[in-house]
């Protein structure tokens, strides 16, 4: 049976070894076999801590353009289908040889209808080159297109100081090259970009120890494990940690890291409505009362994954149900925090940090340095135990190269700037930073009228647009006025509720966002995208003036 | 040669990777029964998947049911009659019949000819060679859009008769333009091509 948490059994009763860490002071009373958590101090645990996050739903009549917008370009789709294959219009998609013609075909056309028809007109807004690193600011290759964007032209000028409210730069880590990453260079020099092996036969080197003692510091774990990329940390993982007879529970909005993972374990997997404990819970109590499907035995092992903050919803999990659950079923829960380390928390040390629980209390924490930290890759952190087993038995320590040293430098540097053990407090200050600047950037959308998704407390903020037409406009408008977005729709969310997704920085500063935030509102007023309809408050915000002053 | 032929191995319920507690025929299931949820997906969708692409398998099924598609198509018949309407010289129960016809031809086409997906899906092509109809939620019958959209044309059939004042030529038309678009939808031809008709 799990254990979650280390404790032992003994004639029923839980006896928890806990470790006092982070002055959480919690001790395990034992009551007729039931297990409670009382707290000294008659501190509340978490039940105090107010998750503040809404998902609004858009007015009726929007939702109905948008399907009239769906419909008509579907119609005129099938229009201009006609008028290609009658030869009335030049195909520029490539297509088979006259020769060929009356085989069976390789591809369907049908299933390419989207792609050609409807994605090719807004082409445009994805996939853009640019120049510089994806710092605040950042240089935009401008392209035209002269074939309505089926081929793209470089013109050759570069858009420069475009404001990067697109990349995952959380704490402004990504920049150009600076004297403080000398350490980073004279790492190349020593070690090469790798060992090209894997982690099991040449692959580890001393960067790697010391980074993975490093990892484990800074989330206050036992031991960590590194990772060369940071979707193979999942899909490479998952499969180690849980096979058939086992059951894996996933939130609807899992990433495909997540899924792919998932589905090469072949465990089985039941999904449950995104951050949705009831849902969960149902999904439990089915699990361990009827078992695996036909034999009715119990499942060897109930993995719950979930993410530390949904990117595409901006959405934090809610995290001290679940652990409340997994507690109740006995369950193991997988974390992947690829969006909140260092992101979320009062010092960057994630979801556990923000709800005020204990790391332990998650059984595998997993994320990524992709976001936060500059550089590439993943790691799992957990018990050492856990670690021990998986730097045995993980698909990518047999098969794929270890990390790259110059980007374990870059990590360490990052963490260690973080932690504070270079000697400075900036890495607080850009924590910190982050936070006001996401607290700004929403609480400013909010009061402009637009419906934003997800946790009051997420730098990833999604502002939702709907109609495909206007996310074409959008995309197009802001990079004229020289900020980059990313811009998302159907198939990727959910056919009506096309988004934009900001995702706000450390590094931007309180101009960038002003004039952002002026910008927005001016494509608010032009698109019509202000659909909220939660009454503004009639007082007035204090950000910058010391004191309310009466005016006459 | 059978004459009601199914299609190949799509054209049972699609069977998540899940519901191994489900009944795998294609007989029709009441939708309490077992609660159906998706599986998941291996890979990325269309080039257009920016970020994450969430654990839906199939968009397709969901459209009918999204909030506001209902009203939405509601609005499409009534604009269609309007448009209809103002064409002169033309009388209103030619016209209610015409929306009637044009309404029942365009359900079958879009519902019941055209197969597949319009986007690529990552559960390599089970849906391919079913049609709109049978994709909608993963092929479990009596849902709520299904009963809603087998209602429709029958409220629409009712009107035209009383607006055409039950005129036999009219009657003929729109009786058999109703058969055309209500036989598909029933759960026994789920699957089911006749004389090897849109087969592939």
């Amino acid at each position: 049976m799990a254990n979650p948490g280390g404790g032992t059994v003994c004639n029923g009763k839980l006896h928890n070894h806990k470790k006092q860490s982070n002055g959480l002071q919690s001790r395990n009373c034992t009551k007729n076999g039931i297990v409670k958590e009382a707290q000294q101090n008659g501190k509340t645990h978490f039940y105090d801590k107010l998750i503040v996050e809404s998902f609004e739903e858009a007015p009726l009549h929007v939702m109905v353009f948008t399907y009239m917008g769906y419909g008509i370009g579907t119609l005129f789709g099938y229009l201009r289908d006609f008028l290609r294959n009658w030869g009335i219009e030049k195909c520029n998609a490539a297509v088979e040889r006259k020769e060929q013609r009356d085989f069976v075909p390789l591809y369907q056309d049908f299933e390419n209808f989207y792609t050609r028809n409807l994605y090719m007109r807004i082409r445009d807004n994805w996939n853009r080159p640019i120049c510089s690193a994806p710092g605040p600011l950042f240089d935009v290759m401008e392209r035209v297109s002269d074939d309505y964007n089926w081929t793209f032209r470089f013109t050759g000028r570069v858009i420069k100081d475009v404001i990067n409210m697109g990349s995952y730069n959380f704490l402004g880590l990504a920049a150009k090259y600076d004297e403080s990453m000398r350490t980073i260079k004279d790492v190349l020099e020593v070690y090469g970009t790798g060992v090209s092996s894997t982690r099991h036969e040449m692959g580890t080197l001393d960067k790697h120890k010391e980074l993975e003692d490093l990892v484990a510091k800074f989330l206050n774990v036992e031991a960590a494990m590194v990772f060369g990329m940071g979707f193979a940390t999942n899909s490479m993982n998952i499969p180690a940690l849980v096979g058939k007879g086992c059951l894996i529970l996933s939130d609807e909005l899992n990433h495909t890291s997540l899924v792919l993972g998932a589905r090469l374990s072949g465990a089985t997997i039941r999904i449950f409505k995104h951050n949705n404990t009831q849902s969960l819970e149902k999904l439990l109590r089915d699990a361990v009362i009827y078992g695996q499907p036909r034999t009715r035995r119990a499942w060897k092992k109930i993995l719950i994954l979930v993410e530390g903050v949904y990117s595409m919803e901006g959405s934090i999990v809610h995290l001290p149900q679940i652990i409340a659950l997994k507690k109740k079923y006995k369950a193991y829960l997988y974390m992947d925090e690829a969006h909140s380390i260092g992101a979320v928390g009062p010092t960057g040390r994630g979801v556990t940090e923000f709800f005020g629980l204990d790391p332990h209390e998650v059984d595998v924490l997993m994320g990524t340095f992709t976001k936060s930290f500059g550089a590439a890759g993943g790691y799992i952190a957990g018990r050492k135990d856990l670690v021990d087993y998986l730097r045995v038995h993980s698909h990518s320590a047999v098969y794929a190269s270890s990390m790259s040293p110059p980007i374990a430098e870059q990590i360490i540097r990052s963490l260690k700037h973080l932690m504070g053990l270079d000697g400075t407090t900036q890495g607080l200050q850009r924590v910190r930073q982050l936070a006001k600047n996401t607290r700004y950037f929403r609480q400013r959308l909010q009061e402009m009228g637009f419906i934003i998704y997800g946790n009051e407390n997420a730098s990833v903020v999604p502002l939702l647009l709907y109609m495909p037409g206007k996310v074409a406009a959008f995309a197009r408008h802001m990079l004229e006025k020289k900020i980059g977005v990313v811009v998302v729709g159907f198939p990727a969310t959910p056919l009506a509720e096309a988004r934009a997704r900001f995702c706000v920085s450390a590094a931007h500063t309180r101009e960038m966002l002003d004039t952002v935030l002026e910008a927005l509102d001016e494509m608010g007023d032009l698109l019509q995208l202000k659909y909220s309809r939660h009454k503004k408050s009639a007082r007035p915000e204090l950000y910058d003036e010391t004191s309310f002053e009466l005016e006459d | 040669m059978a004459v009601g032929s199914r299609t190949g191995p799509g054209s049972e319920c699609q069977d998540p990777d899940w519901a191994t507690e489900r009944d795998p025929s294609p007989r029709p299931r009441a939708r309490g029964l077992t609660q159906k949820t998706p599986t998941t997906n291996s890979g990325g969708g269309s080039r257009m998947n920016v970020g994450t692409a969430h654990s839906e398998v199939n968009p397709n099924t969901r459209v009918m049911n999204s909030r506001g598609i209902w009203l939405s198509y509601v609005l499409a018949i009534g604009l269609l009659h309007v448009v209809l309407l103002s064409i002169p010289f033309v009388s209103v129960p030619v016209v209610w019949t015409l929306t009637n016809l044009i309404h029942n031809m365009g359900m079958y086409i879009f519902l019941h000819t055209v197969k597949g997906t319009p986007f690529e899906t990552p559960d390599q092509g089970k849906a391919r060679l079913l049609t709109h109809w049978e994709q909608m939620d993963y092929g479990v019958q009596f849902t709520a859009s299904r009963k809603f959209l087998t209602i429709t044309p029958i409220v629409l059939y009712f009107l035209t008769s009383f607006y055409t004042k039950y005129d036999q030529i009219h009657f003929v038309l729109n009786t058999v333009s109703l058969m055309s678009v209500l036989i598909p939808k029933l759960p026994q031809l789920h699957g089911v091509r006749i004389f090897g008709i849109n087969k592939y």
